[in-house]
This record gives C-alpha cells, structure tokens and sequence, in this order.
C-alpha cells in the first residue's frame, strides 16, 4: 500500500505511521496551493493523534539539473515546514472527548486548532489555513502485487488520520525564486535520552508514493533483506551518502524485476539507472505554474527521464490513480495504462476545503455460530426455507415472489415488521444470503446463513455486515446479536449441542 | 538479591495510554472491519490476533478469546493456506490450548508454511508449558541478540526468570525498557508490569515497594492496565493501605475481569464493608465459572489461586492448579498445585515440587 504500514516499527503506534502525501492546486481556489498528509492506516471511527509525535510536512526548492539518463533533481538547503503536535484528550462540557492541536507555520507563526472541525482553523491574515481529522482513505489499491493480477480496492471503507495545509501559493512559498517543490512528511519523535542507543530522528517519513512498499521491498524480490526501518531513518532531502549505494541498488534490482512483469522488457538498463537514481532522491514533485491534475502525478519525473520538457505541476491530487500511474511506469514505460482492479476510493475527494471525503461509518460485522449434533442436510432442511418461521422471536412470515428476489415480510413477536430479500441460496452447500429492505435502523445490511458438516454433526453460522448512522451501530450491533442467539439457541434442544 | 532503580528518571517518552488504549479500539475494530469484507485480505486475520491479544493484555478485555475462536473459526472457511493454521494456532495458543496449537502447527508444516513463523510459535509454545528451556533460552538470546528490539528482549527477560535467574532477567528488562526507540506505550508497560513481577512474586525475597514502583509506571504508562492495577492493589492492601487499593481497583471494574472484583472484595472485608464485600465476591465467581465454561485452560491458574483464596473452594482449587499443571508443567505452575494441595491437606502434597517436576510426577 502507499505507504500503509511500511516498517516493522511504524506498527507500534499506528497514529506515527504515515501512509501518503498530497501536493495539489486547491480546486477551491488556483492561487491556493494544498499539502496534506495522512497517517493511521485503517483508523476506526475514534482514531487520534499521538499528543508526542510532531508531524511535520517540509518543502524545498528543487532545480532540474540533469535530463535524460543523466536526469537528476537537486532540493535547496532551505525549506518551507509545517508542523502538527496535538495534545492529550480534554472532555468538554458534555463530557465528550476532543483534542487539540497546535500548528507552527514556516516563519514560527503557529496556529491552534480542534481536531474534526472541518472548518479548520485560519490565520489572522488568512494566508494559511489548516485541518486535523479523520477522513476517508483517499488511497486505492486493487491489485495482488506480487502476482500483478487485478483485485477490488483493498482499502474500501477505510479511513485514515489526515492532516491538511492549505495556503496562498505566491505568500507562503515566495514563486519568484522558482516555481518547482519537493515534499516530504514525516513522523519525528521526542529526542529521547537512551543509554544503549542513539535516538531515533523519526518514526516514519514519506516522499513519493510507493518508496518503501514496492520499491525498495518489492514483494516479488524473494529472500531480500527489508530496508524499510533502515529507509525511515535516513534523513529526508539528504539520504545518507553511506546507504545510497545500498539502496540505489535495491532500487535497481526491484525496478528491474517490476519491468519484466509483463515479461517484457520496456527499460534499457541506461534508462533504468536513471529511474533508479530519480526515485532515490525521494520527494513529491510539485511546480506551482503548471496545472496539477488527477493525471499529472509523476509527470515531471517521467518527462525528464524521457528528455523532454515537463508540461505538467506534477503533483499528487485526493483522486490521483497513483498506484496505477506507477506500476505503468515502472512495468511498461508507459506503453500501455494498467487499470486495477478499482477505477476510485470509496469516496472521490471534495472540490472544497478540506478536500478529504468525511470519513465512513465503520462495517459493523455480526458473526454467531452454533454447533449442533445432527446432520447438515437435517438442520438445513429447517433453517433454510426463506419464508420458514422457525426463530422464536418471529410470529409470522409471509413470503412474496419466488426464487432469488422473493421478499420475506417477518412480524416479530413484539409486533415488529422486517422485510428481507433472497440474493442467493445454494441448497446443495447449505448456504443462503439476504439483504435488509426495511425493519433495521442499518444499510447495506447483508446477512448469510450457512451450515456445514462439523465431525459428525454440524455447524451453523449466521453472519451480517451493516453500516448504521453515527450514532446507533452499537445499538443496532446489540439488537441483531441477541436476534442470532436466539435463533441459534432455539435450534439446541432440536437437534442436540454437539459434544 | 537488591536491585538499582533510578527513580527520578522517568524513563522513554510515550504517546499518552488513553489515546493510545482509544487507537488499540480503533485498530482493532478498522482490522475486523475489513476482515468482514473480505478474510483473506493480506494480514488482516494476523493482525486482529495481534489487536486482540494486546486488548486482552493491557485491557483486560475478557470477550478476546471468544472473538479470536470467530476468527479463526471464519477464517478457516475463507483460506484453505497455512495462514489459516498458522492462525488457528496462534488462538489456540492465546487460550493455552497448547496442544491444539501444536497439532495446528505440524499441519501448517505439512502444507509449506514460513518455517520462521512456525519456530517462532513453537518457541512461545516451548516457553509458556516450560519445557526445553535451555533451548529456548539459546534461541531466545539468538534473537535478542539480532535485534536488540524491547519485543525480543522481554521474553528472554521472562525465560530467565522462569530458570529463576533472575538477576540477569531484571537486567534484560532494563536493557528492554532502557532501548525501546518508538512512541507506543504498550510495550513500555508490558517491561514494567514484568519487573513488577519480578520483584513482587517470582524472586525468592520479594521486595514489595521495589514490584510497586515498577506496577506505577506501568500504569502511568497505561492507565488501563487492569492487571498492573490488580498486582499494585494487592501490594498496597498487603501493606495496609485499603483506601489506596480501593483507588486503584474501581476505575479497573468495566474490565469485567473477575480478578478485580475478588480483590476488592479482599480490600472491603478489610475495611469492614462486608455486605459489599459479598457482592464483589459472588460477582468474582460467577465471573470465573463463567471464564472456565468457555476457556478453562487460560483461566484454571487464575481461578485455582481465586479459589484456594478467597474463593474458598479448596478442592476446586486443586482441581484447577492441576488442570493447569497437566497442561504446562512449569515450575510455577507445580508450585501453586503444591501449595494448594497442602492448603487442602492433600495425601503426599509435602513433597518438593521440582522433584515432582523432575520425576514427571503430577502433585
């Protein structure tokens, strides 16, 4: 993934572990320039930042100074940076939990904010503004990437920690100088004192997508040392002149094996080099004076590699098919676009700020099973008719249509009313899926029912998956758990508990 | 045997415990969220077990096993690989089913899984039922040795103390505690709650205000650390201090783990509040019978020590401390049953329990 997860270390504490970065034109407004920064990987719906980590965002100046094979991008000295530190929770008057957070701009201005409010917070001068919260994960992935066989996005509903900079492009980064930036993030913590080892200067940092997860640990390279940890520490802007040759190597022999994917060969080794040595020097390129758009990510790293003068500001926008762009790069130069598995996240970015979709309410999963001790085919022949009202908690069931689409209208006992449809029923498996139409404070409500041989009895299995709205999943989580033991209590002294 | 402490240090920063017990929850239910999407997603399955063994470890959260037993029961339908069995095996032996851990292991052999990932279990395995321990202590250097990371460090701490040489695991843990480079304050706790062990109940002379500042700092590490409460409870009732062991336990109730609600009913008798007392302990065994109904390996040690105690059921006391010694004979764990058996006057309970453990004897 991005760069989910990309280090044995970064998986002690989840809130350091940064999984992209975003360099794009607000939509909002052009004169806008957008950063943002996203940690967390598959954050549940109360995810928050560490009150210790400082998050920081840093952007330099970069000059093209090589083209070609000889294509080489030099950052200055200097840089732009935006930090983040939050703080320990604080209950409000209602006793809710909130967090606050506290945001140095470059030039030592700060600014507090409320993490969630999607509002943000501004400067006086209105030059910057700023937001910390949780969002839907912009970031897709639909592909096994070992095998480069095409799967749904592995990330669907998940959301993640997101930070957003947003600010006058000219004011804060002083164009006159140059138009063309790198960006970094990265997760630093406390300087510590340690008697055995020196501290470490961060936790997890990020330039490009995909640095760590399939360029330098390409998942395909077998027997390969992981380099991540060691990647994480060296400093961003200045990869330590010691490893570079280490990691220029990795890079080489895994972009070498990403060519010939396709089991041909769309890199000369000069070309490849050049590649290799363009990803070493690892930070978004963004230039300020050209369009940024969902298509541009990469664009000035691969113009130059191929001689030519970029046309694009490069970049990465919320809705950059970022993994796609790179795995065509990298497999086939471009030759022909590899399309996933996904063709978006599962929310588009927003065309205002703070660009990031809300985030979304969390799958609740139900899952009850009993053991019985009879046959398969005789507990099915019970619980698997659609319309059959053998739940104790059901008075009545009234079935309309036949076959798959047939609804089930269930009168509770306490005189509710559900109404459900059949999507699928396999009689020879034991097996039968629905879905909810009404009755369930809950959508997408899916539920299966399955029985299958266990020793010499057998297995029931009773799952659902939901969303529900903000505030009543647990509710609806407790309802329709006690709706699945009863039924699967009933069925005990039926057909006896397996031994 | 004394101990060192530098008791104005205050050790490596961490990301404060509430936040981070709020970002356990919040892994663990985004884990189990994409879990349902689809259970052969890459380390999803692996890191829910994770998830869920430190929500059971830190938390107290005593629905983990059942919720691990789903898991592996569902992924187990999902993925015909060894994933599976190396998954079901990690469960089994979370629940200390270390038997079935084993015969899910030799499966996952069999069918080509990670020859790391199966020594690496089979260690743990090796390591929780006591035996081959010189072995264990070789490989466990080994690793600690590579790394030089806190997670390999503390189960080398914990395989020498169980060979009780303990001076070298107090050491081993302040090389852990002293090393850790990251922000979680979970593995931070996890040292101290093992040092507090240490001084507190496996050294010969436990130092009882040495195992109370190693339990503090757990806590102020992790304030929901439900057993470093239980342990620092205890010390402070043992010293007379009810009030402040009442402090310490009430905050720990909503864990629903019955060692709680035993051990304040021990600090109200002491303090006279009997009939509250009485609840607290009928709630106790209620909640442990309950716990062996459903998992009566992982918990028989707890329950035996509840039972033998304040629980007042001595024959089932010894019943469950050799439950657990069959199970894994450590030297712990023969030592408990002695001492039950000795409580319940038990014929022949006199004799030496680590000539029992030598002789395979059960006690």
């Amino acid at each position: 993934m991005s760069d989910h997860v990309d280090g044995p270390r970064s998986i002690g504490d989840p809130s350091a572990d940064i999984t992209d970065l975003f360099a794009f034109t607000s939509p909002d407004n052009p004169t806008r320039t957008v950063l943002a920064v996203d940690v967390f990987p598959s954050a549940g719906e109360d995810a928050i930042f560490s009150n210790i980590i400082k998050y920081s965002i840093a952007v330099r100046r970069v000059t093209v100074v090589g083209v070609g094979n000889s294509a080489k991008f030099q950052p200055a000295d200097d840089e732009f940076r935006f930090s983040f530190r939050f703080d320990v929770l604080k209950r409000d008057a209602a006793g809710k939990a909130i967090q606050l957070g506290l945001c140095t701009l470059p030039g030592g201005r700060e600014l507090s904010l409320t993490v969630g409010d999607e509002k943000g917070a501004s400067t006086p001068e209105g030059d910057v503004r700023v937001f910390a919260g949780l969002r839907s994960d912009p970031f897709y992935l639909a592909w096994d990437v070992a095998e480069l066989t095409k799967l749904p996005n592995l990330l669907q509903h998940t959301n993640v920690l997101c930070i957003v900079v947003e600010f006058d492009t000219r004011r804060v980064l002083d164009t006159t100088k140059g138009s063309l930036f790198g960006a970094i993030a990265e997760t630093v913590p406390p300087q510590q004192r340690s008697l055995i080892a020196p501290p470490i200067a961060r936790i997890d940092w990020i330039g490009r997508p995909e640095q760590t997860n399939i360029r330098l640990n390409n998942p395909a390279l077998s027997a390969i040392q992981d380099l991540r940890d060691l990647w994480n520490q060296q400093t961003p802007f200045a990869v330590s002149k010691e490893l570079q040759s280490l990691f220029l190597q990795r890079l080489k022999d895994s972009l070498a094996n990403w060519d010939m994917h396709d089991g041909k060969a769309d890199w000369t080794p000069e070309a490849l080099a050049a590649n290799a040595n363009v990803f070493l020097d690892d930070f978004l390129l963004f230039d300020v004076a050209k369009p940024i758009n969902d298509e541009s990510h990469l664009e000035i790293e691969k113009s130059t590699i191929n001689g030519l003068p970029y046309q694009t500001g490069g970049g990465r926008t919320v809705d950059a098919n970022s993994i796609d762009i790179l795995l065509t790069w990298l497999v086939n130069r471009d030759r022909e676009f590899l399309q996933g598995g996904a063709t978006g996240a599962t929310k588009p970015g927003m065309k205002s700020f703070p660009y990031f979709a809300t985030p979304n309410t969390e799958l609740q999963t139900v899952a009850e099973s009993v053991e019985l001790a009879a046959t398969p085919d005789d507990v099915w022949s019970l619980i698997g008719q659609f319309g059959g009202a053998w739940h104790p908690l059901t008075a009545r069931v009234n079935l309309t249509g036949a076959g798959i689409g047939q609804l089930r209208t269930i009168q509770t006992v306490d005189g509710q009313k559900i109404v459900e449809r059949l999507e699928a029923i396999d009689d020879a498996k034991r097996f039968l899926r629905y879905t909810n139409i009404a009755g369930m404070a809950a959508s997408q409500y899916s539920g299966t029912l399955e029985v299958k041989p266990k020793g010499s009895g057998c297995v029931v299995d009773w799952r659902a998956q939901f969303l529900t709205s903000d505030k009543t999943d647990r509710a609806v989580k407790v309802i329709v758990t006690t709706l699945f033991k009863a039924g699967l209590e009933s069925l005990k002294p039926r057909f006896g508990v397996a031994k | 045997m004394t101990a060192f402490v530098e008791h104005d240090n205050p050790g490596p920063f961490a990301t404060d415990g509430e936040i981070a017990a709020i970002n356990l929850e919040s892994a663990r239910c985004g884990a189990w969220a994409r879990f349902a999407q689809d259970p052969r997603l890459p380390g999803v399955a692996e890191e829910i077990v994770a998830n869920e063994r430190l929500a059971s470890q830190f938390l107290g959260d005593l629905d983990v096993l059942d919720r691990l037993d789903t898991l592996a029961l569902q992924f187990e339908r999902a993925d015909g690989s060894s994933r599976a069995l190396l998954v079901q095996a990690e469960v089994a032996s979370t629940a200390h089913r270390f038997d079935d851990a084993r015969v899910y292991l030799a499966r996952a052999v069999r069918m080509g899984a990670p020859r790391e990932a199966i020594e690496r279990q089979v260690l743990t395995i090796d390591q929780a039922c006591g035996v081959e321990l010189d072995a264990v202590l070789a490989a466990r250097h080994g690793f600690a040795t590579a790394s030089g990371r806190l997670e390999d460090l503390v189960p080398l701490g914990a395989v020498l103390a169980d060979l009780e040489r303990f001076a070298e695991a107090d050491a081993v843990y302040r090389q852990a505690f002293s090393s850790y480079d990251d922000v979680s304050p979970f593995p931070l706790a996890w040292v101290c709650f093992q040092l507090g062990l240490l001084w507190g109940e496996l050294v010969p002379i436990p130092d009882p205000s040495l195992a109370a500042f190693w339990y503090r700092r757990a806590i102020a590490y992790l304030p929901g650390y439900v057993k470093a409460r239980v342990h620092l409870a205890e010390i402070c009732a043992s010293e007379g201090r009810t009030g402040d062991a009442e402090a310490l336990l009430l905050p720990a109730l909503s864990s629903r783990d019955p060692e709680v609600r035993w051990r304040l009913a021990d600090v109200l008798v002491a303090q006279g509040r009997l009939e509250e007392a009485e609840r607290q302990l009928d709630a106790a065994r209620s909640g442990f019978d309950q716990l062996l109904e459903g998992h009566l390996l992982a918990f028989a040690d707890h329950a035996a020590e509840f039972y033998a105690g304040s629980g007042n059921d001595c024959r089932r006391a010894l019943e469950l401390a050799r439950t657990n010694v069959a199970n894994r004979p450590t030297r712990r764990a023969l030592k408990q049953a002695h001492a039950i058996a000795v409580i319940a006057d038990e014929p022949g309970a006199a004799s030496d329990p680590h000539e029992a453990l030598s002789a395979g004897a059960s006690v």
